[in-house]
């Protein structure tokens, strides 16, 4: 078991910049604003369906293998290889998908100006070409996903690691949001990443060669939350 | 149908036109002892067209194989409105979908531009992912609406009839269309709510097979 937890850890082989700069980028300190979205988790802690760290848990694992995370990591996969191939086709096809592919107005806004603001960011710091072409197409929506993964292709970032950390710090900013919400305590929350670490190791696997007939969501509950949001009351977060 | 059944349709509606689709009854989807049940659907609207898509319910059995495919393409100003309701199992005779696969793949094209996409899939053990309070916490009836254009007027109206849902309702708006996502405890509870919500976004009651 050990063995091959560590076995998984090494794969891709990491240069000391790759996991600089993974580790940078996909920090909650790199200001694309990403602690202001709870991707409908706020309307779920109001409407009592997240309670506890156990039902948080749930609703997480739930989304991260059966919704927005999963297919969050198939798109960034596909952008990642469409940019490291220089297939604007497929980099278009990628980005259209995605951005068509969402449940909800505030889940649009959610990834879309985290993807932008991705993009000016780490032009204006960590330029590659990559992003560079992508700062280009001004009109046309960049999702999250899209724009992390083109990142860490013009960066040649290998894809499996870099994917497994764009799905952790989602799933990171998921459980941030629940321990402000729930509230939860600061260690409840570090549990609860242990907990879902197999799950995101797992899910980061599956979408790093699977195709878009591959896309699947079953989180309709979830959907419903983040529409639901947008009527909230008293709210923290803007999704 | 039944597993290795291949079913397509596909409607165009002209220039101006105007068109009410809908079925006689519930299509029921039977269990597969292999093979997928296939389903495609592709739907045209010319300039200024209106397409009304309104079939009745899609009634999963237990061990049920369905892979859905719907293609929806746009002139930029015609006119869409668009529901989906599938029910898990036939729950008005307490039969449960224990297993099986639903896959259902929808593209929304206005003129070249893809503006909605939605793939749900579905598949092992179905009733325990229901289970699940992201997914449907125990529901087992849900429904997709879109409207295009869908503005927030569209989706305010849906909200302010909150009372009369039996089930849960969400409505959204964003890039000149409206989402609405349907999760009910039941086929009935969720025929009722479909009615309701469409009896506000049409200005035409629903179709009289709807009311049978």
């Amino acid at each position: 078991m050990c063995g091959k937890e560590r076995a998984e850890c090494v794969d891709g082989s990491l240069t000391s910049n790759a996991l600089y700069r993974l580790m940078v980028w996909l920090s909650p300190a790199y200001p694309v604003g990403a602690f202001a979205y709870s991707s409908g988790i706020e309307w779920a802690v109001e409407a009592g369906d997240i309670t506890s760290a156990g039902t948080l848990r749930v609703w997480l694992e739930s989304m991260l293998t059966m919704g927005a995370g999963l297919n969050d990591g198939i798109f960034f996969a596909h952008m990642h290889r469409a940019m490291t191939r220089d297939d604007a086709v497929a980099a278009k096809e990628t980005m259209d998908l995605s951005a068509a592919l969402v449940a909800s107005r505030e889940r649009y806004e959610e990834t879309t100006r985290l993807g932008r603001a991705f993009i000016e960011v780490t032009q204006a710091a960590w330029p590659c070409r990559a992003l560079g072409k992508l700062q280009k197409v001004a009109n046309r929506a960049i999702t999250y996903p899209v724009a992390v993964g083109a990142a860490c292709a013009g960066h040649a970032l290998p894809l499996v690691p870099a994917l497994h950390a764009f799905l952790a710090a989602v799933v990171a900013n998921w459980v941030s949001a629940g321990v402000r919400l729930v509230p939860l305590g600061h260690t409840d929350g570090q549990r609860l990443l242990r907990s879902l670490e197999r799950a995101v190791s797992a899910t980061a696997q599956r979408a790093s060669d699977a195709s878009f007939d591959d896309l699947g969501n079953a989180c309709f509950r979830a959907d419903l939350a983040s529409m639901k949001h947008e009527t909230q009351y008293t709210r923290l977060f803007r999704s | 149908m039944a597993g290795g059944d291949n079913y397509q349709i596909r409607i165009e509606v002209g220039r101006g036109a105007n068109l009410t689709v809908t079925t006689a009854a519930a299509e029921k989807v039977y269990r597969s002892l292999g093979p997928d049940t296939e389903v495609g659907v592709k739907l045209e609207i010319a300039e200024g067209g209106t397409l009304a898509w309104l079939p009745q319910e899609t009634i999963l059995f237990n061990r049920v194989q369905l892979c859905r495919s719907i293609d929806i393409q746009l002139a930029p100003n015609a006119n869409l409105l668009f529901a989906e309701a599938v029910i898990f199992g036939r729950s008005a005779m307490g039969e449960k979908l224990r297993e099986g696969k639903f896959v259902d793949r929808w593209r929304v094209k206005v003129g070249a531009d893809l503006v909605f996409a939605e793939n749900v899939r579905l598949t092992g053990a179905i009733a325990r992912s229901l289970s699940e309070s992201a997914v449907a916490k125990d529901a087992v009836a849900i429904a997709s609406v879109l409207m295009i254009p869908g503005r927030q007027d569209d989706i305010a109206a849906i909200r302010a009839k909150a009372a009369n849902f039996s089930g849960e309702v969400g409505a959204s708006a964003w890039n000149g269309l409206a989402a609405m996502r349907f999760v009910a405890p039941s086929g009935a509870a969720l025929h009722r709510d479909l009615i309701t919500a469409l009896a506000v976004l049409r200005a035409a009651p629903p179709p009289r097979l709807w009311l049978n």
